[in-house]
């Protein structure tokens, strides 16, 4: 019903309209907005939105201590929190010049192929959702939530696990956790043929999803994007084998591509990386007991710990693509500038607003899922 | 280090660039300090000979001391597997830098992220509106001069907190650590 | 033979016929009232809107495992359909802004909870630029649930005392912001400047739902007169001359 002090805004006649898409959308990761430009369905301009989400994590990490950061960084990116405890953890290593123990290494990885299981389960879900497959959606959720618990009883918490410390981990892996683990990937590993029969064969899905926001592979170079999405292009790209950090020098794994570069070609890349990432755990689990010794390096005095002169550049393949953090250190407790290079802050910008130019509209939210851009980490 | 550590492929290029710098951080990091003006070349260079194709990040850091912004620029061969980050400063006043959106198109991101938050205008590039600030009316708040907490407490009320049993134990000389 | 019906009832008398008075009607009222809010509070819907760290934790707590449905509570997509706005976590400034104009747009009885410590008290991002640090000052706050984030059985007992709350007629701070709209203006204004305002006419419905007080308007409402035009209620007079 119209209110009484409705005002009519006169507009000049023109095929074109604009919509508002977001940022209260549910077919949108987060909180982001896009201005879209339409003719019928047919998107004819696009521009995103950002910042919903700006909390200014880049000043605020200066005005903290070294180590009070580590309890900000996870909040960076909800969905997947431990690359940037890691990623962090490690730009600080460099520049101390810490020494990571070997036990501590392999804790980390599992944790991070953790998060990364977690993280696709998540995403899966999200993709199927935008086109009606709830179901899938509410299985991605609920199995997500075994690894949550997993998270709960190694760290003490379900998201924000600020379990990975610089020079280490905060504590050892409780008795029984890697028969926990082993079971539960074990339980995923029977599970995925039944997410086959209802989401990756689903002839619905398929429809929907082949052809649509297709990436060439000079596209994806030329555009920098990275993870799973360009591994969808058809090439073998990953931080993980290029540049080692931890043991995954030491670890047998594939990286799993397909040739398409469209949606489909994205959503079967995350399914393959799940089970890559569970035969990382496989073996993690199977060499971890071997692996004696402390979990932490001796750390000074936190509350004065003035790391040296210089700066950092770590770089993590995190769940959604490469992610970066530089910092810089002026010999003070505190640090001079962190630089968060999110994840997503290639595909969720520039390459959703050329994905989607041209195309129609009700694409826009599966080409978003498909791509996984993740609001909170471009905004930081 | 010396040249011959290096690949060859970078200390041909590393030679075709007058006054440059370079050290080995850790493996696969170096680090590379040029003059402002030659560096579009050397991401050109890189990028056409060494296969440096990915711009990973363009960091940007304020030091009001020198009264100079320094331009970090991260770049990553897929074939080299070395991480080149290329060191740049320029002055604050007027803080202007060209943009290299034409060798790398990432580099529009970034440059508008630098420009909302540090104030750089790069010229060239296609994009200088903002796009995370764009309800904000302050001085560009990365910026050193810029407190955060200042303008909290200017800003935003807060409410002080000292209920009865907090006030019980800072009469017996406890109390909240500041 | 004729039969005469009796006329067994006076109009002075017969309570049917009788328009009830002040005190009895305040009484019916205050049935019918028990009665919708014991309705209400038995089948809620939460606006789906995702405005922080929060929401990674909704999918868990609406979804299989924690099943929310069962309490009756449910997304909804639209504001004018629903009845709670969850603000799960922190709040930009440029968000706070969405989330007032969702807020008036959403009918009353509405119900506003606060998830997570940044909402209380600005959280882990208590210095920080870009974030509000009490949400209570710009909008009203039903109930706050603590925890960065709060795990999904905290919300769900978050949720069971909102319910409670609501049976008992207990959540009633929607009332506050028409009653006292000139304060909560006043912290909106000051944040966003002086030229702030919103489609919404707040005091033409604070009028309609009978809550109009003295705190309803005040040196900041008397700001959005420049708009009057546009958006703003006249003053009760005028309005009329219009309509007529």
């Amino acid at each position: 019903m119209r209110p009484e002090n409705y005002q009519p805004v006169e507009h000049p006649a023109s095929q074109e309209y604009e919509l508002y898409f977001g940022p209260n959308h549910p077919g949108i990761e987060g909180n982001y907005a896009l201005k879209v430009r339409l003719t019928g369905d047919e998107i004819v301009g696009i521009r995103a939105d950002g910042g919903y989400l700006h909390r200014g994590f880049e000043k605020i990490m200066e005005d903290r201590l070294w180590i009070q950061n580590v309890a900000l960084v996870p909040r960076i990116c909800v969905p997947d929190p431990p690359p940037m405890e890691e990623t962090y953890a490690r730009a600080v290593e460099m520049i101390g010049g810490l020494e990571v123990p070997e036990r501590a290494k392999w804790i980390r990885a599992m944790i991070l192929e953790m998060s990364r299981i977690c993280g696709h389960l998540f995403i899966l879900g999200g993709t199927a959702a935008p086109i009606g497959q709830y179901s899938n959606m509410f299985w991605g959720v609920a199995d997500r939530d075994y690894f949550l618990d997993l998270f709960e009883a190694l760290t003490g918490a379900r998201v924000y696990h600020m379990f990975i410390t610089p020079g280490g981990v905060r504590r050892d892996i409780p008795d029984g956790f890697l028969d926990k683990l082993s079971h539960i990937l074990d339980y995923l590993e029977a599970r995925l043929p039944e997410y086959d029969d209802l989401f990756f064969n689903n002839p619905v899905f398929h429809k929907r999803a082949e052809g649509i926001g297709i990436i060439t592979q000079e596209q994806a170079l030329a555009w920098g994007v990275t993870g799973p999405n360009l591994r969808a292009c058809g090439l073998a790209l990953d931080v993980r084998r290029d540049d080692p950090y931890l043991i995954y020098d030491k670890l047998e794994f594939d990286i799993p591509t397909e040739t398409s570069g469209d949606v489909l070609a994205r959503t079967m890349v995350r399914r393959s990386e799940i089970i890559e990432s569970i035969k990382i755990l496989r073996q993690i689990i199977q060499h971890l007991p071997q692996i004696k010794g402390p979990i932490r390096c001796n750390l000074p005095n936190p509350l004065a710990w003035n790391l040296p002169e210089g700066d950092a550049y770590a770089r993590t393949e995190a769940q959604k693509g490469e992610l970066a953090f530089y910092a810089v250190s002026t010999g003070g407790a505190k640090p001079w500038r962190v630089h968060v290079r999110g994840p997503s802050s290639m595909h969720a910008v520039q390459v959703l607003e050329k994905l989607c130019l041209g195309g129609r509209i009700e694409d826009i939210a599966l080409i978003m899922f498909s791509l996984d851009a993740c609001p909170p980490e471009v905004d930081r | 280090m010396s040249n011959q550590q290096l690949p060859e492929i970078l200390a041909a290029v590393f030679r075709e660039i007058p006054n440059l710098v370079f050290t080995e951080q850790t493996a696969r990091r170096l680090r590379v300090e040029l003059r402002p003006d030659t560096l579009p070349a050397l991401l050109e260079l890189l990028k056409g000979r060494a296969g440096y194709l990915h711009l990973s990040a363009i960091s940007c850091v304020d030091w009001p001391e020198l009264d100079e912004f320094e331009l970090v620029y991260h770049l990553w061969s897929y074939e080299v597997k070395t991480l080149v980050s290329a060191h740049i400063y320029i002055p604050k006043n007027p803080g202007r830098y060209v943009s290299v959106y034409d060798i790398f198109t990432p580099a529009a991101f970034f440059e508008r992220d630098i420009h909302e938050m540090f104030g750089v205008y790069f010229e060239g590039s296609p994009d200088m509106e903002r796009f995370i600030l764009t309800e904000w009316t302050g001085p560009p708040p990365m910026l050193k001069s810029f407190s955060s907490l200042g303008y909290v407490e200017e800003t935003f009320k807060w409410e002080q907190y000292s209920p009865d049993w907090l006030k019980e134990i800072q009469a017996n000389g406890g109390g909240i650590v500041e | 033979m004729t039969t005469n019906i009796p006329i067994t009832s006076d109009p002075n008398t017969d309570i049917a016929c009788r328009t009830p008075d002040m005190q009895e009607r305040s009484l019916l009222r205050k049935v019918i009232d028990r009665i919708a809010d014991r309705c209400r509070s038995r089948s809620l819907f939460i606006l789906h809107y995702c405005t922080g760290c929060g929401a990674i934790e909704l999918p868990p707590t609406i979804t299989s495992r924690f099943d929310s449905e069962r309490l009756g509570i449910q997304p909804m997509v639209t504001p004018r359909q629903a009845d709670i706005l969850l603000i799960t976590g922190y709040l930009s400034v440029k968000t706070l802004k969405r989330v007032i104009l969702t807020y008036e747009q959403m009918s009353a009885p509405k119900y506003v909870v606060g998830m997570g410590s940044c909402t209380i008290n600005g959280g882990m991002y208590w210095h920080s630029y870009a974030t509000i640090k009490r949400l209570q000052e710009y909008l009203p706050v039903d109930m706050y649930m603590a925890g960065c984030m709060p795990r999904p059985e905290a919300i769900q007992q978050g949720f069971l005392q909102l319910i409670d709350n609501i049976d008992k007629g207990k959540a009633i701070a929607w009332q506050d912001y028409y009653q006292q709209y000139d304060k909560y203006l006043a912290n909106q204004q000051a944040l966003f400047g002086p030229d702030w305002h919103t489609p919404t006419d707040v005091i033409a419905e604070a009028r309609h739902y009978e809550l109009f007080t003295e705190k309803t308007t005040g040196e900041h409402t008397a700001l959005l007169a420049k708009y009057a035009s546009k958006y703003v209620t006249l003053q009760h007079e005028e309005h009329e001359e219009i309509v007529k």
